[in-house]
């Protein structure tokens, strides 16, 4: 593929692209501003999913590969980026108005960090991704300047991320000094049937810490709750979704299918990344229930699909690595939605507390019943997607014969119902607030929400589409991996 | 002409139902046309199970290895048939009884109609992952039919039913999980006939068993109110809308005895076995506490909420007894418990909404100023007593003698459970009945059921229960052939 039709390349065009056209337009024209990004966005969503199983440039190869996971993947980051871009269109900045152009540019770079994340082969490919994502979040994040909170959330998620930062390029140093290579493949094929030298193990212990704090688990979670808060509701989503599933992705690579899935090494890691998953699990499960604002709900409760996730991936096989990828989706269809109407929510009464959902269903009973059927999904009840995977879940963990976690995972999907139900009596048989907003939802969100429904039904009645997702990113497997001629 | 298609019909009409209703065709006609409706695709179907014992639909087997086998498959056998009855007479019958212009209309018969439709789905269905899910689909229903419409603690009882039920469909889940596992990886499906196929010839170690059983008996045993898992169901009929408690009381609570006689029975039979003095112990719980318990009660729609509570007990029994008797019996009972449970929560409804209050001491007379609804009332309670001539007599008969050779003890604590119901009930007939005509009684604009439109939907109620109970053949005919080939070694 040539070089300028990749799309990491197109996403930093077009975001310079945005940036330039902010501000040399004049004032009066901005209001297209938000329609061009959307649209641009769409039509980039349409070509990555077209072409992402495209093989990079000639030149890239060394440290970047397409395989079916990046395949999979880099249309689901360009998907986030659409609902990003759309919802902060949406979004009221008050003061800091005449900057949004900034708030819809500067997205398309960590998303182009987050299709380059997905594409790594090399451990420095991964660093410098992932800086990119970073950096271009802190940013993001603190965007509302005259707003404590989001400065409040953009220095912890700063601090945090330089922290997690500095404990992945330890590992990555470490991995260097202990093997010689920071390239997955060659990690791979040098180290099979070696007993695992204690530098190596350090070296992955502190890349999974690193990427512990990436995707929010427990103990390393402390930052999401406020910075998913203080943090515009775009961006919320981003970090939500499309940043934690890069986390994912990576941990999928290395200790899913590369170098640190070897008998090994991976010995050593399952019990560790299995306890990080029940401690995420039943931590995120268990402070979601007294939140009271839904975009703290949101966050524990995306703790706490990530202590799913990390289960299922602990079983390392194969099985558990495809159940990952499918929950992935699944997530992204039942979040975003959600998130798309925090959104409106927040642009309607200022903030996100959930006394402004009390009878809401009597209003607005479309919004209602899409937003009811996503918090169902996400609670996993059939016949919604959340449930098949939420079941694939279990299945692994019954069949990697984990007990324990598996009991544990279960009694937080029943506890789970208990903040995953309480929008849902809010908004069905509350009784409506005194004072109702003359403000509506747009039309928008009712087209959003009922077709996210409708995927969530469809997908969790016939989940043939994700099981084939899932088995086809099984494919890459390590031996399928090119190897670089030394 | 196949008639296999009407089986996703049995489920189509109603879904078209809900959508209509969405749309804002008139709720209750809407509901009532699609009840009625979805007999024909009942009947057809019926016809063709008897002639030919059993239909199906869905796609064929393939034999290649997938990660997720999930496939629609539905199926009616004779131990199907007379489910999906019940349910299409107790979905038909609450469409009548649920009242027009209630509040927020649409959703109220949109929750009703969901709610048949996941028992008819979870009754149909072959491919255990949409067996589990379609009882789930009614779940959410029930919660907001509880909560909404409800009377008394509504909001508590709502959340306590719906955890409670999520909690047991959850182990459940496990024990379904457990099963599949369980099977080598060659013969791993979902399909429960091509599982029964399959250990029929090669059966399961007998530490899985156990475990399974355990699983099921617990999982199965939450939704059905087995003591002491049984705190949801009093007070969540007691609390809920008369349509929701006749659905959930009638049918839904039906899947889990319907889901322990498919699968923990002819799946592992060692297990079921091994864990019968624990179900005995149980179900003598079921009997005689919540017997007992049941005396004590003053409100009459808790004291229905015990009454059928306990009467699960009675349907163990027969589901222990391991004869082809004792399971017809169980599947009779159940049956029986259905219809005479969904009239005793409509009449208690009637009552409630035209007096006011379902306190039994603030109620008597109503014998001289309502003679309809006092019959229906008698016919309720002597279903429930076990009067020779209604279905649940029928039913318990057989659970008697087909228990006799296994479980001797428990069939005299099943026998003293028949005279607590007949005290527990003839008190509250004497109490709700007869004696001097309260103030609430006397005071009701229209105290008794007007016309044919108000009487029919209780007239389908007894018609059913005299005919179980008359001809019991109806259910034992299509389904001995099933029941013996699941006690058959």
């Amino acid at each position: 593929m040539s070089l300028w039709l990749c799309p990491e390349v197109l996403f930093v065009l077009t975001g310079v692209g945005l940036i330039l056209i902010d501000c040399l337009i004049i004032p009066a024209s901005k209001r297209w501003l938000s329609p061009l990004a959307v649209g641009l966005s769409a039509l980039l969503f349409l070509w990555v999913s077209f072409s992402s199983s495209r093989p990079m440039p000639e030149s890239w190869s060394n440290l970047l590969v397409t395989d079916a996971l990046s395949a999979l993947f880099k249309p689901f980051f360009a998907l986030c980026l659409v609902a990003v871009t759309l919802m902060s269109s949406r979004v009221r900045l008050g003061a800091d108005e005449a900057v949004k152009g900034e708030l819809l540019a500067l997205p398309f770079f960590p998303t182009a960090g987050l299709c380059l994340l997905a594409s790594a082969r090399d451990f420095l490919a991964v660093f410098v991704a992932l800086e990119l994502v970073s950096i271009s979040l802190y940013l993001l994040t603190a965007f509302q300047r005259a707003k404590p909170a989001s400065l409040e959330a953009g220095i912890k998620l700063l601090v945090m991320g330089g922290l997690s930062t500095g404990f992945l390029i330890m590992g990555i140093a470490w991995l260097y000094a202990a093997a010689g290579t920071t390239e997955f493949s060659r990690l791979l094929l040098e180290q099979a049937g070696k007993p695992a030298s204690p530098a190596l193990l350090a070296a992955a212990g502190l890349i999974l810490t690193g990427l512990a704090f990436k995707v929010a688990a427990v103990p390393f979670h402390a930052w999401a709750p406020d910075v998913y808060e203080g943090a515009p509701t775009s961006i919320t989503a981003f970090l939500a979704v499309a940043s934690k599933a890069a986390g994912f992705v990576l941990l999928l690579r290395i200790f899913g299918f590369g170098a640190f899935a070897l008998e090994s090494i991976g010995q050593v890691f399952r019990p560790v990344i299995l306890t990080l998953g029940i401690a995420t699990v039943t931590l995120g499960t268990l402070a979601a229930l007294p939140q009271r604002d839904l975009k703290r709900l949101l966050a524990y409760s995306g703790i706490a699909h990530a202590g799913y996730m990390l289960l299922a991936l602990g079983t390392l096989g194969e099985a558990g690595l495809g159940t990952v990828v499918a929950y992935l989706w699944a997530y992204l269809l039942a979040t975003v939605p959600t998130l798309i109407f925090v959104n409106e929510l927040e642009r309607i009464h200022g903030n996100t507390d959930m006394r402004h959902l009390d009878g809401l269903a009597r209003r607005d009973p479309g919004p209602s019943l899409g937003l009811t059927i996503c918090l169902l999904s996400m609670a996993g009840l059939p016949p919604l997607v959340g449930f098949s995977v939420k079941l694939a879940v279990i299945s692994t963990l019954w069949s990697a014969g984990e007990i324990p976690a598996l009991v544990i995972a279960l009694i937080m999907a029943v506890a789970a119902l208990g903040f995953y139900l309480s929008p849902i009596k809010a908004m069905y048989w509350e009784r409506e607030a005194d004072s109702i907003p003359s403000k509506r939802f747009p039309l928008y969100l009712v087209w959003v929400l009922l077709l996210a429904a409708t995927l969530n039904l469809v997908l969790g009645l016939y989940p043939q589409p994700l099981v084939r997702l899932a088995e086809r990113s099984l494919a890459p497997h390590p031996v399928s991996f090119p190897v670089p001629s030394p | 002409m196949n008639l296999s298609l009407f089986l996703p019909a049995l489920l189509l009409i109603p879904l078209v139902g809900v959508v209509l209703i969405a749309l804002g065709c008139a709720p209750k006609k809407t509901a009532l046309l699609v009840s009625w409706l979805n007999l024909i695709p009942g009947f057809l179907l019926s016809g063709t199970v008897l002639r030919s014992g059993e239909v199906l639909f869905g796609p064929e087997a393939t034999p290649a290895r997938e990660l997720f086998p999930v496939k629609f498959l539905l199926g009616m056998d004779g131990l199907s048939l007379p489910l999906v009855w019940l349910t299409l007479g107790v979905t038909l019958a609450a469409m009548g009884v649920a009242q027009e212009g209630i509040k927020r209309e649409k959703e109220y018969f949109i929750c009703l109609l969901l709610v048949g439709l996941g028992a008819l789905g979870a009754f149909l269905s072959i491919d255990l992952f949409y067996f589990f899910s379609f009882h789930e689909v009614a779940l959410i229903p029930t919660f907001l039919l509880i909560g909404i419409w409800g009377h008394g603690d509504r909001s508590g009882a709502a959340w306590r039913m719906t955890l409670y039920l999520m909690l047991g469909s959850l182990v459940l889940l496990v024990g379904l999980i457990g099963l599949v596992m369980a099977l080598p990886e060659a013969a791993r499906t979902l399909d429960w006939r091509v599982m029964t196929e399959f250990l029929r010839t090669n059966s399961l170690g007998a530490p899985v068993q156990n475990l399974l059983a355990i699983l099921l008996l617990v999982g199965f045993g939450t939704l059905v109110s087995l003591v002491p898992f049984h705190s949801w169901a009093p007070g969540g009929y007691a609390s809920a809308p008369a349509p929701a408690a006749m659905l959930h009381a009638g049918v839904l609570k039906k899947f889990g005895l319907y889901g322990l006689l498919r699968l923990a029975l002819p799946l592992a039979p060692l297990g079921w076995k091994e864990m019968g003095w624990l179900v005995g112990l149980m179900l003598a719980g079921n009997i005689l506490y919540l017997g007992l318990a049941s005396l004590q009660q003053r409100d009459f729609r808790w004291l229905l909420g015990f009454s059928s509570a306990m009467h699960m007990g009675t349907v163990f029994l027969g589901l222990i007894g391991g004869t082809v008797l004792g399971l017809g019996g169980a599947l009779t009972l159940m049956v029986g418990h259905g219809f005479s449970a969904a009239l005793g929560f409509a009449v208690a409804g009637e009552v409630g909404r035209r007096t006011g209050t379902t306190w039994m001491h603030d109620l008597g007379g109503l014998a001289k100023r309502a003679p309809k609804l006092w019959f229906y009332l008698m016919v309720a309670a002597m279903a429930s007593i076990g009067l020779p001539g209604l279905a649940n007599f029928a039913g318990e008969i057989m659970i008697f003698f087909g228990a006799w050779s296994a479980h001797p003890v428990l069939v005299v604590v099943a026998a003293w459970g028949v005279v607590l119901s007949a005290v527990a009930m003839l008190r509250a007939v004497r109490a709700i009945a007869f004696g001097p005509t309260s103030r609430s009684v006397e005071n009701a604009a229209e105290p008794d059921l007007v016309g044919i439109t108000q009487n029919w939907p209780f007239v389908l109620l007894t018609a059913f229960l005299f005919l179980v109970g008359l001809v019991p053949t109806v259910i034992l005919g299509p389904a001995r052939p099933v029941l013996e080939r699941l006690v058959s070694p």
